[in-house]
């Protein structure tokens, strides 16, 4: 037989041999090179080129009104992100990206931003977030190499501006930044997903895969009527254009569960562009600003005389003088207002008078209600950034302090004054103000199933309640008279601190109105702040308890509440006297 | 080495079960094929429900911004010129209020 290797082949064969031995050696060492020695960054390499892991949101739970109406919802808004090709030069990938400009509205500085990553070699670019659904065809059409589509969603408010602090504000990636949706966030968000996006080697996307799926968060009913919020808004919009005022706001509450059926402040912005342009058009004024709250106070002095004090109803007060040194400062009435009976002095809101009372009473029974009202501390209304306001302890008060009786020296929020006041419209209980009727949800406590707390007892809430009954019928608040309806109610007008004078401001004054109607069985209970009015008309029964009136005509309409027939109105003598053309 | 030589019967038989099995595989793949195909126009079909759904939510928030009480209310005063009723022109259903009489 003869040998394979025979003859000339066998050196051939042998080099041959040799060649494949180099090349196998060679071929190994590079393999154990890659697979071995360079294993880790290798993969790591092959891992960032060929798959992408994205986050994924979750869609946002849509918020409703107490009817069902959508106040915020979350669409789909596509977003466009760039994962280079690396064989392209970042001048060449800039090139394309600015074929985008005019379809997506890329400003300067967003083109900047984009060549800085560019630059630094980054592999995933957010070229715009939340794009128009509707510009994606022609994007798509473009096609761009590296260009893709995330899915997200956008918050969107229908109703614009209306009730824009409840809601608040969520910011690029969906979180909540302020008012409901911050308060709410965790049942809101939902869940995050993971999605894994694979590259050929050219770097195209050939599948997506997904991880995790997103959770869709839960959908959020607030106490709120879009109705009532509507008529809040407009009526309070009429009125600081009629007086100038440089802020307002509206809180309207069912006195009998603490449910907020409306929030209404001015000046406003729109959540669809949040955050606001300017800073302090975010302020929730009914619950953010405190302030000096002057005569509405004296509902608590009122209270306390009643309640603590054992002062009679036909006690009388000589407040001929027209004012009365309290620890070295002057209080004065706004006229003078000769003898009144204790119902007369908070009917005619004379400081005199509640100063004397608050003498006749003592420091420790009128800050023991202070107290009983809880003022100084939260409502814990479920909104983020409640104020606490200020209401110093008895220790650290002077003689001037007693000026409390009469609604200074305490700094209050526009909520905790209408709780104080839902006292008298619920005979006694001091409930707690809540904002969503479905955050029982997921564990989350609702505020407003909390047990209200008895403050005063029913007789003494009742007897008030009639005095501020006869506030509106002939005293300071008149006009706030609504035809077929007894309202109760409490002006105020307060000074200002003016801090360049160092004293408080003849000028500039907080107007306010608080009350609930019908009197007898309060269907609703509001408040009304109007800071710095201008103009002749600065007091709370001048330009607040106008709006309240107006307010509580079309609200009583809308909750279809049947005014009285005309004959069971008692007309009072001072009524008549000033229908009178 | 010694080959069989095979009867007709059995190439017959043979062929049969190649037939048979052919047509096996055959159906087998066609059903797998027209299952993919399924699978597909299923998915296509979830994920148009899934847009519907999408598009049905981004129509009734359009719909909740057409019916804003701001909108209508502009809408009933400039356009129809609607005025607030007047107190007389409210009727509350299911309350009896005594209505003044004519001419009082």
């Amino acid at each position: 037989m003869r040998g394979l290797f025979s003859n000339g082949m066998r050196p051939r064969a042998v080099a041959l041999a040799m060649v494949l031995a180099v090349w196998f050696v060679a071929a190994f060492g590079r393999m154990v090179h890659l697979q071995i020695l360079n294993h880790g960054r290798l993969k790591a390499e092959v891992l960032e080129q060929s798959q992408t892991d994205m986050e994924v949101l979750p869609k946002r739970g849509t918020i409703y009104d107490r009817n069902g109406k959508i106040l915020a919802r979350s669409l789909p808004a596509p977003s466009v992100f760039f994962s280079p090709l690396k064989s392209e030069s970042a001048t060449g990938q800039m090139e394309q990206i600015a074929r985008l400009k005019s379809l997506l509205g890329l400003s300067e500085k967003e083109l900047s931003r984009i060549r800085t990553r560019l630059q630094k070699k980054d592999t995933f670019i957010w070229i715009k977030r939340k794009i128009d659904p509707e510009a994606v065809g022609r994007l798509m059409g473009l096609n761009i190499k590296g260009i893709f589509l995330q899915d997200e969603n956008k918050r969107a408010y229908p109703l614009g501006t209306l009730a824009a602090h409840i809601l608040g504000g969520v910011g690029i990636d969906d979180n909540g930044l302020a008012g409901v949706e911050l308060q709410y966030d965790k049942l809101l968000e939902g869940e995050k997903g993971r999605r894994l996006i694979l590259r050929d080697a050219r770097r195209r996307a050939f599948q997506f895969e997904t991880l995790k799926e997103a959770v869709p968060g839960n959908d959020l009913y607030l106490t709120i009527d879009e109705t009532i919020q509507y008529i809040a808004e407009t009526e309070l919009e009429k009125a600081m254009a009629a007086c100038g005022a440089d802020w307002g706001t509206v809180v309207i509450s069912e006195p009998k569960t603490g449910e907020i059926l409306a929030i209404a402040n001015r000046p406003v912005y729109d959540p669809n562009d949040y955050p606001p342009a300017v800073p302090g058009d975010g302020v929730n004024r009914a619950i953010q600003h405190t302030f000096e709250p002057g005569s509405t106070f004296k509902i608590i002095t009122a209270a306390a005389a009643r309640e603590l004090g054992r002062v009679g109803l036909g006690e009388i007060y000589d407040c001929r003088e027209g004012s009365i040194s309290v620890g070295g400062s002057l209080v004065r009435d706004h006229k003078r207002l000769g003898i009144l009976s204790f119902p007369e002095v908070f009917i005619e809101s004379s400081n005199v008078g509640a100063i004397m009372i608050a003498q006749e009473i003592g420091e420790q029974n009128l800050y023991q209600m202070i107290k009983a009202f809880h003022f100084g501390e939260r409502t814990g209304i479920d909104l983020p950034g409640e104020e606490y306001g200020i209401c110093r302890p008895l220790s650290s008060w002077k003689k001037s302090s007693l000026r409390i009786a009469i609604g200074y020296e305490i700094s209050v929020t526009a909520v905790q004054v209408l709780r104080a006041m839902d006292v008298f419209a619920t005979r006694g209980r001091l409930i707690r103000p809540s904002i969503s009727l479905s955050a029982g949800v997921r564990g989350l406590s609702s505020p407003g199933s909390q047990a209200p707390l008895k403050v005063l007892s029913e007789g003494t809430a009742s007897e008030l309640a009639e005095i501020f009954k006869r506030v509106v019928e002939e005293g300071t608040g008149l006009p706030a008279r609504l035809e077929g309806f007894d309202i109760a109610g409490k002006t105020g007008t307060a000074q200002k601190f003016d801090e360049d004078l160092g004293r408080y401001s003849s000028a500039k004054h907080l107007a306010s109105f608080v009350g609930f109607v019908p009197a007898d069985d309060p269907i609703i209970s509001m408040i009304v702040v109007l800071d710095e009015p201008k103009g002749l008309m600065q007091y709370g029964g001048q330009v607040a308890a106008p709006v309240f009136r107006d307010i509580s005509a079309r609200v009583l309409r809308y909750l279809c509440a049947a005014p009285k027939p005309k004959a069971e109105i008692l007309v009072t003598a001072k009524m008549a006297k000033t229908s009178r053309p | 080495m010694v080959n069989r030589k095979y009867s007709p019967k059995e190439i017959a038989l043979g062929a049969a079960f190649i037939l048979v099995l052919l047509v096996i595989v055959t159906f087998y793949i066609l059903y797998q094929s027209e299952a993919i195909q399924l699978g597909y126009k299923i998915a296509g079909l979830e994920d148009r429900v899934a847009r519907i759904k999408e598009e049905i939510k981004k129509l009734e928030t359009k719909k909740a911004g057409l019916l804003s009480l701001r909108r209508v209310e502009g809408i009933a005063r400039e356009d129809l010129g609607l005025t607030d009723p007047k107190p007389g022109q409210v009727l509350y259903e299911g309350v009896d209020i005594p209505r003044e009489k004519k001419g009082s």
